[in-house]
């Protein structure tokens, strides 16, 4: 009866002190489920990531059952942009296959019966914006959405992914500090570092006096180019390498073409810098 | 999931993705008949399917397949209307080239 009584109060926190032997028998199994389920669920550390499906496909789990976490960070609320391929209408939810050119996906949403009419269906090809979060089921990743809307405006569509590729940038390689030009700022450092490492590797002042003329895209793309294989870097190879738009590259390849330290192989739009052993 | 995946590219990655299914995002030059001109950082030409309903000086979407003469065959077309940045879509399309991680199987 003691303890019976004990239990009930340690339920409801800290008024239990007329009572301590109940108290320290009821307080393990109550105050340590209620605290480390309030723990768990921590509002604060909820946030809503922008992602694309490709992110959420290659997610992999740390354990069965485990926290759902994406660039080091828990991943709770979401959301994602992407085409309605396909809808499938059930009594209790519709299910949406989503592609949004990165992979395709299901998303589940529920249908209250009482709701039933007021839920919107949409129809194939509608570019859709959706909150929800990631669920396991048979292995399979879904994405249980809360909200779904049609999207109007085209261009949101392309600032999801800008605004997904900076939220993984700022988790993989630290918030910017500054506004505006942190991308340029990081890719300047990553050119002087190339710089700096040439000049340290080969101290190589000819190399340096043939650059000369050429601009900061040119010497960056020769630079990435003299690390490569001999038989060529295509121009994607190049993009990925040197963080430069393919235009850029192919305006630096041109000069570099004309200053005759760089050539053609297999196609045009594959390269490999002019050996010089003098 | 490779199959699934359609990747965002301009006139200037045809070359690579030849025979794959890719997207892009450009405006629409021309319409003869069942053939558009696309101009994404580049003129495309794009074979069309007798669902598509593009307008001249429209954008337009398309997904498809891109053919060795680097014409592409259009499964889908969606019609975008007047308000799309093309600077922003093809920024977009190298952002996807740069992080492939978030966007490109390889």
């Amino acid at each position: 009866m003691a303890s019976y009584g004990g239990y009930q109060q340690t339920g409801y926190g800290s008024q239990g002190g007329d009572n301590a032997g109940g108290f320290s028998l009821g307080s393990q199994p109550g105050g340590s489920q209620g605290g480390s389920g309030n723990n768990k669920r921590n509002f604060a550390d909820d946030t809503l990531r922008p992602l694309t499906v490709k992110q959420i496909v290659d997610i992999k789990d740390r354990y069965p059952g485990g926290e759902i976490v994406i660039d080091g960070q828990a991943v709770t609320q979401l959301t994602l942009v992407g085409q309605v391929r396909s809808v499938n209408s059930q009594n209790t939810h519709i299910l949406y296959h989503i592609d949004d050119g990165t992979g395709m996906m299901d998303i589940k949403r529920w249908v209250e019966l009482s709701n039933q009419d007021n839920i919107t269906r949409f129809a194939p090809d509608t570019y859709v914006r959706i909150y929800g979060n990631i669920q396991t089921y048979e292995g399979k990743r879904l994405v249980t959405a809360h909200y779904m809307r049609a999207i109007e405006d085209f261009n949101e569509v392309n600032y999801h992914l800008l605004e997904a590729t900076y939220v993984h940038l700022s988790l993989t390689k630290g918030t910017a500090a500054g506004g505006g030009d942190q991308g340029g700022d990081s890719m300047d450092t990553s050119g002087d570092g190339l710089f700096v490492d040439n000049r340290g590797a080969g101290g190589d002042a000819a190399l340096q006096q043939k650059l000369g003329p050429c601009s900061r895209n040119a010497r960056t793309v020769f630079l990435y180019l003299s690390k490569q294989e001999s038989e060529g870097t295509h121009l994607n190879q190049v993009a990925a390498g040197t963080k430069l738009t393919a235009g850029d590259i192919m305006a630096a390849t041109d000069e570099l073409l004309g200053h005759g330290l760089v050539y053609t192989t297999n196609d045009d739009e594959t390269w490999a810098i002019m050996e010089t052993y003098d | 999931m490779e199959a699934v995946a359609t990747p965002r590219i301009t006139c200037a990655y045809l070359n690579s993705y030849v025979g794959k299914n890719v997207i892009i995002v450009g405006k629409v030059i021309q319409l003869r008949g069942e053939e558009a001109l696309i101009d994404a950082d580049g003129n495309i030409t794009a074979h069309l399917n007798r669902e598509a309903h593009l307008l001249a000086g429209n954008g337009a979407q398309i997904i498809g397949k891109v053919n060795p003469d680097l014409s592409v065959r259009v499964l889908s077309a969606l019609d975008l209307g007047t308000g799309v940045d093309y600077a922003l879509a093809n920024t977009v399309v190298e952002v996807s080239h740069q992080h492939r991680d978030l966007f490109i199987y390889n």
